[in-house]
């Protein structure tokens, strides 16, 4: 090996996470104090919610941003919830060591990174100087416990400024946190609602607190009793592998053979699938696979991700809403007249198991639009930046879908909620605000729409047909009188009142409707003539 | 003495009448619903692709086509309604003696249905908003009782006029249309009740124009050619052309008609002849298919072949105005229609649409009204230089 002069120049150095997040916090979502405010609520919301609704608890959460008096930009926000709460053995590393979390498995989850609560944590710490706060009791322990923490940005380390334990004798269970940045709330305000409001719509099984630096409150009651599906942890699928992970999955297992590594690192294959697949791999089922080299590695990783005959992604560590949650949530917060929802079967695109669920509102108090109103969820968290170049936007596209074919055209009330679910979300940025366009995944919403879309179709046709019968009667009807009238006047012999009923009867059965639905029509009909 | 007794015995009659017709049309669509059915009044249908020109008769009539208005029809669940709102003040103007106007029938046909749907919106709709609504649902139950609008006592604004060695009977009066001084007598909208007491005349002039009627009857024509003198006042109203026609078919009195020489007056006298097209329901009792063309027509003006003209080359200059566009564009029109397509008829609307000329009656006054009244009509009618 020939060395390489180094230039004298250059100086290298190493960064720690938090080092490197404090200078790329704009990455995270934490460019400006107006972003900054919206994120923090959205990242404290989204680790109640974790801790709540997987575990099988409907969420009660109350989210507080209050204006500090000692500076005017200075906002400390709280969020609680009533969640499982964290071991206290972990509370500082989970709020002070960037990259550490609980939820790097492979299930659904809305964190994901190991990053949110700490870089709320870090941008408040670096513009007020102030700790972050967390009350914390888990499920079933006596005592709820206490920290006071900042970061430790060169080293990525806690610093643990006050620790106190309390009595817990409601055994009351969840998690509090506080933390104080450097805000905008008047140009976070609209974000802040609609986000919150989203997440409503996505959560009608929670109740939802709000009281904003104004001392406004608003809330969100449940309005259905049933939670999602929980998510399951399930090992990885041979189609979404690479080297480093095969290299990980090798390390952590025991098995002496290939194949034995095979079945136990890899869902969905048994002995049968794993031979069947070294014979097309050509690869010795007796390998030691603690000694593959990286050329065979590469080879093995290149082979499972290519065999066409695995099982399919199982989905089950997946959590779909399910169109009854998709239901209630558009029917509380969005009030249309009419609502659907989809949940697809479970699909995968490179190893990665997602679902797509497409829900549809209509009429009611939507308002009427040019185009359809989106609301994009990913893992059941709201989207609310990028819309325009999100693979969902592109779908239900009045310009790319045609809304026509299903009785709706623009301007028109309709409101579309898209959710992907899946282990591995393909995000356009680190920014998780817009998904990329995945032909699978776009494939699939676009069916998820076509089958919600029918079945909007069905009512509007039904209502258009009811619409016509009640114009139809409305119209006979109004005439009525003036007819029978003339017919009465002229003949003389029969009296207006019986001509009237004779005619009625005489619509009936013109119109096909018995006398219970004919009631119904005219219900509340009232007619008079002004002469 | 009850106010009956000043009314008129053949006006009772006339009501009598109508009310029994009425009765009757009406008693179906009572029948229709009684078995349940669609309410339907058929009416053949008043547009020109079903105006039919009977060529044989001579006459504009409604063709085959029939309309069905039913009540339980959403789009014409309207007019039915205004058919039988517009039947019913007929015949209670009918049964109280009264005369209304087609404007009298308007306004009291005229009111608002109020109605409140379940929803709680409260609409507001007229039973008709104009005029022209009201008067299509009168023509509409015309053609539906078989009945005309006089028959039904309806009156319009008097128009035609007439003078003459004739005696009438009107409203009980005898009336000397001889003794009407410098005036003349008004043809009532409601010329069948008209009795024709006697007669001496031997033909009928029917002038366009009002002013030159006045001139004719000044100066005696009536008198001395023998003739009844009518003027329709421009295109003529219902009540001249059925008087017209009365004065042909009973009195056996030939028809001439005086019009300008112009599309305008050609119209003119084929409405009287054959009948109009949004009256062509009206034609068989209206129209006078023996009615001729006496003039002014475009070979008076310029002659042709043998004929002389009536009209110096200096009088030509001097009286002729240039046809319009419009002028021509009707000329094109009627050079269309079936009953403009005989030899003469070719012959005047080539000779118009080649000079381009149009020529007013009072042209001929200008050269003298004593050579209108004692040569060009005379001759004409002497020499049987009309247009049939
Ligand atoms: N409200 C909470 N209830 C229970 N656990 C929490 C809560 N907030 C954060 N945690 C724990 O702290 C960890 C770190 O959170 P975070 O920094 O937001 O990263 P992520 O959510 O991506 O895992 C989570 O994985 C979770 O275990
Ligand atoms: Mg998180």
């Amino acid at each position: 090996m020939s060395k390489v002069q180094e230039p004298l120049r250059e100086k290298y150095r190493s960064m720690t996470p938090s080092q490197f997040f404090y200078e790329h916090r704009e990455l995270a979502g934490f460019g400006s104090p107006s972003r900054a405010l919206y994120q923090t609520i959205r990242e404290l919301v989204e680790n109640a919610l974790d801790a709540t609704d997987v575990y099988g608890i409907m969420p009660r959460i109350v989210i507080v941003v209050e204006k500090l008096e000692e500076r005017q930009d200075f906002y400390r926000i709280t969020v609680e919830d009533n969640g499982i709460g964290i071991n206290p053995k972990y509370v500082p590393q989970a709020f002070g060591q960037v990259l550490f979390s609980s939820k790097y498995k492979l299930r659904q989850a809305r964190g994901r990174f190991g990053l949110g609560a700490k870089m709320a944590i870090l941008y408040g710490q670096i513009k007020t100087g102030k700790p972050v706060e967390v009350y914390t009791s888990p499920i079933g322990f006596t005592k709820i416990y206490y920290y006071k923490l900042k970061i430790d940005i060169e080293r990525n380390k806690p610093i643990i400024l006050s620790y106190a334990e309390h009595d817990n004798k409601t055994l009351w269970h969840g998690t509090r946190i506080s933390v104080v940045i450097e805000g905008d709330w008047s140009r976070a305000r609209s974000r802040v609602y609609e986000y919150i409001k989203r997440t409503a719509i996505a959560t009608p099984y929670a109740d939802i607190v709000f009281i904003d630096p104004e001392g406004n409150m608003i809330t969100y009651w449940h309005s259905i009793e049933k939670l999602p599906r929980p998510p399951k942890e399930v090992k990885p699928h041979p189609h979404g592998v690479d080297i480093e992970q095969l290299k990980r999955l090798i390390r952590d297992v025991k098995a002496k053979t290939l194949i034995e590594f095979l079945v136990s690192a890899f869902q969905g294959v048994g002995k049968r699938s794993a031979e069947a697949f070294l014979k097309w791999a050509g690869l010795d089922p007796g390998l030691d696979p603690h000694r593959l080299n990286d050329s065979l590695l590469g080879e093995l990783a290149r082979k499972l991700r290519e065999y066409p005959k695995f099982r399919p992604p199982s989905a089950e560590s997946l959590s779909p809403f399910g169109p009854e949650i998709i239901e209630a949530g558009l029917r509380a917060i969005l009030h249309p007249e009419f609502v659907v929802a989809v949940s697809r079967r479970p699909k995968a695109y490179e190893g990665h198991p997602f679902i797509i669920e497409v829900g549809i509102a209509y009429g009611g108090e939507i308002p009427l639009s040019n185009e359809p109103i989106l609301l994009r969820y990913a893992n059941k968290i709201p989207l609310l930046y990028d819309e325009k170049s999100d693979v969902a936007w592109k779908v239900i596209d009045p310009r790319s879908f045609n809304w026509k074919d299903y009785m709706v055209v623009f301007p028109a009330p309709v409101a579309v909620l898209t959710h992907i679910a899946s282990t591995k979300v393909p995000y356009k940025g680190v920014g998780k605000e817009s998904v990329a366009d995945v032909p699978e995944i776009e494939h699939e919403l676009r069916n998820a729409l076509r089958e919600a879309a029918r079945k909007l179709r069905l009512y509007l046709l039904q209502k258009k047909r009811e619409e016509e019968a009640k114009r139809r009667v409305i119209t006979f009807v109004k005439y009525t009188p003036e007819v029978a009238k003339g017919l009465a006047t002229i003949l003389g012999d029969i009296d207006e009142k019986t001509v009237q009923e004779m005619l009625l009867s005489a619509m009936k059965r013109r119109l096909r409707l018995d006398d219970e639905e004919f009631a119904k029509l005219v219900q509340g009909l009232e007619i008079s003539i002004e002469e | 003495m009850s106010i009956e007794e000043y009314i008129d015995k053949a006006d009772i009659e006339a009501r009598k009448r109508a009310l029994r017709v009425f009765r009757e049309r009406f008693r179906e669509i009572l029948e229709q619903i009684k078995r349940g059915e669609n309410p339907t009044i058929m009416l053949p249908k008043r547009t020109l692709a079903n105006t039919i020109y009977d060529e044989k008769r001579k006459l504009l009539l409604l063709g085959p086509e029939k309309l069905s208005r039913s009540f339980f029809d959403l789009h014409e669940s309207k007019k039915f309604m205004q058919t039988l709102l517009m039947a019913r003040i007929i015949y209670e103007a009918l049964e109280r003696n009264e005369y209304p106007t087609i404007r009298d029938l308007y306004y009291r046909g005229k009111h608002t249905i109020v109605y409140r749907e379940p929803g709680g919106r409260k609409h507001e709709e007229n039973t008709w908003d104009e005029q022209r609504e009201s008067d299509s649902v009168i023509r509409d139950i015309e053609v539906f009782t078989g009945l005309l609008r006089e028959e039904m006592l309806i009156l319009s604004k008097e128009k035609g006029k007439v003078v003459g060695n004739m005696r009438i009977r009107s409203g009980g009066d005898v009336i000397d249309l001889s003794k009407m001084g410098h005036g003349a007598y008004a043809i009532e909208p409601t010329p069948d009740l008209i009795e024709f007491v006697d007669v001496d005349a031997e033909y009928v002039l029917v002038v366009e124009k009002d002013a030159v009627f006045q001139q004719l009857h000044r100066i005696g024509f009536w008198r001395k050619h023998k003739a009844i003198l009518i003027t329709s006042a421009g295109q003529p109203d219902r009540a001249t052309r059925r008087f017209v026609r009365r004065l042909n078919e009973e009195l056996g009195l030939p028809v001439y008609i005086l019009t300008d020489a112009d599309p305008y007056g050609w119209y003119i006298y084929s409405v009287f002849k054959i009948g109009s097209i949004t009256l062509s329901y009206e034609s068989e009792r209206l129209a006078t298919p023996n009615a001729r063309f006496i003039g002014v027509s475009m070979t008076d003006i310029f002659g042709y072949k043998r004929k002389k003209p009536y009209l110096t080359e200096q009088e030509r200059r001097n009286y002729i105005i240039k046809a319009k566009d419009a002028d021509i564009k009707r000329a094109y029109e009627l050079r269309n229609y079936k009953w403009f397509q005989t030899k003469k008829w070719k012959i005047e609307i080539d000779i118009f649409l080649e000079r381009k000329a149009k020529l007013e009656i009072e042209a001929l006054t200008s050269k003298g009204l004593r050579f209108l009244a004692d040569k060009y009509l005379p001759e004409k009618i002497e020499t049987g230089d009309w247009i049939e």
